[in-house]
């Protein structure tokens, strides 16, 4: 599970930018998973008001337009934060 | 391993500038959490309404001055 050390445990030197690669990977990585909990959290609250046996059609579509709008979201919140910390 | 490498002035440079960079996507992701919930009250739309956009974009901006605000009554309690 280590990525940052070498399989045989041999000396090789510390490649800076491979640790650099690797980091700014896992860290998308955790990101991307944060972000998929949050948006099925949100998106079953507002879709998924009585569960029932399969989803219905209309339960899909509002899931779809629901991912797409949260990510919209998130475009609108981080752009007014940027414009704001001036 | 030589960890050598791990005191290199890039990599601090690299690490502090990491780090910023994720507390501001926290802060975006926080946010983005928080005003959803007040800001998108009914069934998510193919598209946001005026008054949803204008909302989401004045919660962010509303957060930051109340941060601001709470800051400066904790320094002046002392």
């Amino acid at each position: 599970m280590d990525s940052f050390s070498s399989p045989t445990g041999s000396s090789s030197p510390f490649s800076t930018d491979d640790f650099m690669d690797k980091f700014k990977t896992q860290l998308a990585q955790a990101y991307a998973q944060e972000f998929l909990e949050t948006v099925t959290g949100k998106c079953f609250e507002k879709c998924i008001t009585k569960p029932g046996s399969s989803m219905s059609g209309s339960e899909s579509s509002c899931v779809s337009r629901c991912v797409d709008r949260y990510i919209e979201a998130t475009g609108i919140i981080g752009r007014a934060l940027l414009n704001s910390s001036r | 391993m030589d960890t050598s490498g791990l005191n290199s002035p890039e990599l601090q440079r690299f690490l502090n500038q990491e780090k910023e960079k994720a507390m501001v996507n926290e802060m975006v992701a926080k946010l983005t959490n928080v005003c959803w919930d007040k800001c998108i009250t009914g069934t998510p739309g193919s598209k946001f309404s005026s008054s949803e956009s204008a909302c989401l974009s004045n919660c962010a901006q509303r957060y930051l001055d109340m941060s601001v605000i709470i800051m400066k009554r904790f320094q002046s309690m002392h």
